[in-house]
């Protein structure tokens, strides 16, 4: 710890440097803080300890390698990086999706959000000291990685999409099992806020705390639950729709100030409680009509070389809008590969909704953004 | 010498030792007893049910291993705490505060309440001796947060200490609430003035004393850091705080320190407000009557023992439960909250005692 400074002296603050491994900490980072007694007055915040040359790697291995390497941009969500690489792959190559790939890329996706939501309201429980609803949230998370066992073989890291479509065909009563874990998801979703959400000690750590403003909003770049939690309705999903998601009907949940203000923390933790209940309705309507046929363009061999040309695919993650710009020159491997992930936004916001609060929102307010630094650092 | 003391020379008797021996030597194997055979066990077996209870209220198995149903768990770790030696050498102000810590520890011993003919000190101000031994607690508790060197300890130790200072003053005025009902400070005057019934307690015999019996409850917790009230230890910003570079024995002592302090405030509760050790049906009376001293003594305490230990799983209930207050907020509320309504009990309580010494 750097205790004091000129600068300190001067201005009567302490510096306190912590990281890159804190319990305050949802991930490797360093942040610098200047403290006013307990008070927080300003924060610098440094990221790159979890580098591990993703984009670099992906343009040094051929095209079918890049989708595994594309788990790892955010091993929480992998489906979401093989999404965003397959969208634009599949652009430049003007490759057609059958539907029935459409729908399990969907319903692989909403899992996926629905898995991610639930580990954020583990990382905010823990973040507050509420040990209790931790167990219960990863009880039931554990139901979703069955069901991607089921699907892909693997609880993590998925590597299932291809270009043109899936790895496989969906398991004998795979949908069955899906709208089975809706629908225990749905009656814990009571049970979770009768403990946790509307708990009075909760409501008092995240009432009214860093409050994300429109402004904010626009200066940072800010996207997903955090952007809609301050009364921002842009979903990629539903503003430029892929997959077929503007066929189907779903709500995008927006930020109410139940907690007292729009935007603060516990609003942020209520519109993802709410993204899991939409999420639970798209994987209804797609369970219901899954459309037969292939999952994969039979077009496509096995060593498919992308044409010359370059494409830009969005797509809604669960932490926000996450981009990924890939080029190819028409060799056996990309020649750029770029992602755009929501959580760098997300960090820029820090040094603005730090300052003010006390050390001891720290945790709660870094979890509260959903940082996710390994797509931060890639 | 007290009565407290008898039943420990008649053993001391019964085992042949001399039978002129000092009273000090008396009231030391009185402490040890006291501590050997029922602080300890008392720790353990509440360790124990607070594993079980919290895995079975978060959907988990729970201790499994160390002897039927995880029954020796505690002892399992307590041996592992101690085979683990430091690494550094001692600073001054660590022993300082184990000095400190040490001293409050074995000094409320002597004054805990733990049945009529186990009342080593019963004196016009026993009420206010473990009151005062939980604030040394308390303090020993910050200045091992202060003698740390690290900015964990040092929040850890300034949070601790406005805790303590925000829960004594409504913890003080509700054990005068207690008082005044009773007439005394004497543990065996405010025993005597409850019954076994719970509508002779204290808690139960006006809305003031109800009021007070909740407000000491709380500013316990918060004077000794308990959960869900422990924001001054267990904040992950700051590690643990004053127990972040605590590892091995000095741990257990601490963590010992912390479940006896605890310990410690629901006995006077007990004592205070439910009904102390009181037996139903004369049973005290006829047991002393037929000189039945060892058999009423145990009764008492295993009576006194339950409802503690009853109390302070409903407060673990409560914690695992609830998310943890921030210190402002906690010491916000004792200041705004439960101060208030300390005088608002100790004044019902004064009106009531008053009548009713008129009536």
């Amino acid at each position: 710890m750097k205790s004091r400074n000129r600068d300190s002296y001067d201005s009567d603050l302490t510096l306190w440097e912590i990281g890159p491994y804190h319990g305050s900490l949802p991930a490797p980072m360093r942040m610098s803080l200047s403290l006013d007694g307990e008070i927080i007055a300003s924060c610098k915040v440094e990221t790159g300890f979890l580098h591990r040359g993703l984009e670099k790697t992906c343009e040094l291995h051929p095209w079918q390698a890049v989708i595994s390497y594309a788990d790892h941009l955010d091993p929480e969500v992998a489906v979401f990086g093989e999404l965003a690489v397959c969208l634009a792959v599949e652009e430049i190559g003007d490759i057609e999706i059958p539907p029935r790939a459409k729908s399990i890329r969907i319903i692989l996706c909403e899992l996926s959000r629905i898995s991610a939501h639930l580990t954020f309201i583990v990382r905010m429980a823990k973040a507050v000291g509420s040990e209790t609803i931790i167990h219960y949230v990863l009880r039931d998370r554990e139901k979703i990685l069955d069901l991607f066992e089921l699907l892909t073989g693997a609880r993590f890291s998925l590597n299932f999409l291809r270009f043109g479509g899936v790895n496989a065909d969906v398991t004998d009563g795979f949908i069955e099992r899906v709208l089975e874990v809706c629908e225990m998801i749905r009656i814990r979703m009571r049970e979770y806020n009768d403990l946790f959400t509307f708990n009075q000690g909760f409501l008092n750590r995240t009432s009214c705390l860093a409050v994300i403003s429109p402004e904010l909003i626009r200066t940072c770049g800010i996207t997903g639950p955090n952007s809609r939690a301050a009364g921002n309705p842009f979903d990629i999903r539903k503003n430029a729709a892929y997959l077929g998601y503007d066929e189907l009907d779903f709500e995008v949940p927006v930020g109410r100030g139940e907690g007292g203000s729009i935007g603060d923390v516990h609003d942020r933790f209520l519109l993802r409680l709410r993204e899991i209940t939409q999420s639970m309705e798209i994987l209804k309507q797609i369970a219901e009509a899954v459309p037969i046929g292939n999952y994969i363009n039979p077009n496509i061999e096995k060593g498919y070389v992308v044409p010359a040309g370059e494409a830009y695919s969005r797509i809604e993650s669960s932490r926000g809008l996450l981009g990924c710009h890939v080029v190819s020159d028409g060799k056996s491997n990309p020649s750029r590969i770029q992602f755009r992930p929501p959580t760098l936004a997300n960090l820029m916001a820090v040094s603005y909704l730090v300052p003010g609060i006390r050390i001891e929102d720290l945790p709660v307010v870094l979890s509260s953004l959903d940082l996710g630094i390994a797509e931060a650092d890639r | 010498m007290t009565s407290g003391i008898l039943w420990v020379i008649s053993w001391c008797d019964s085992i042949g030792f001399p039978s002129d021996l000092p009273q000090w030597f008396y009231a030391l194997v009185a402490l040890i007893c006291i501590f050997c055979f029922v602080v300890v066990p008392s720790g353990a077996l509440l360790t124990y049910m607070d594993r079980k209870l919290s895995a079975d209220l978060q959907a988990r198995v729970g201790p499994n291993r160390a002897g039927p149903s995880g029954i020796f768990q505690p002892l399992a770790d307590l041996l592992k705490l101690l085979q683990k030696g430091s690494k550094k050498e001692w600073h001054w102000g660590e022993n300082l505060w184990l000095g400190v810590h040490t001293m409050a520890l074995y000094s409320t011993l002597a004054v805990m309440p733990l049945g009529s003919l186990a009342l080593l000190v019963d004196t016009e101000v026993s009420a206010f001796l473990p009151y005062w031994s939980a604030l040394v607690l308390a303090l020993g508790t910050m200045l091992l947060g202060l003698s740390q060197g690290s900015v964990p300890g040092w929040f850890g130790g300034i949070r601790v200490a406005a805790q303590t200072l925000a829960g004594s003053f409504p913890a003080l005025v509700a054990l005068l609430c207690a008082s005044v009902r009773a007439g005394s400070f004497k543990w065996s005057v405010l025993a005597a003035s409850q019954g076994f019934s719970p509508w002779t307690w204290t808690v139960a015999s006006n809305p003031f004393e109800t009021i007070a019996f909740g407000v000491f409850v709380i500013s316990g917790l918060v004077l000794l850091a308990i959960p869900p009230l422990d924001g001054g230890l267990s904040t992950s910003d700051i590690h643990g705080g004053v127990s972040s570079h605590l590892y091995g024995r000095r741990l257990s002592l601490y963590l010992f320190g912390r479940f006896y302090g605890f310990f410690l405030w629901s006995v006077i509760t007990v004592v205070l407000f439910l009904g102390a050790w009181r037996l139903p049906l004369g049973l005290s009376e006829s047991l002393a009557e037929s000189e039945s001293y060892k058999l009423l003594a145990i009764i008492e305490l295993v009576l006194l023992l339950f409802k503690t230990l009853s109390l302070m799983l409903l407060i673990t209930w409560v914690a695992r439960v609830n998310s943890r207050s921030r210190v402002d907020q906690i010491t916000d509320f004792t200041w705004k909250v439960l101060s208030p309504f300390s005088l608002v009990a100790l004044v019902g309580a004064s009106i009531c005692a008053g009548w009713r010494a008129f009536s």
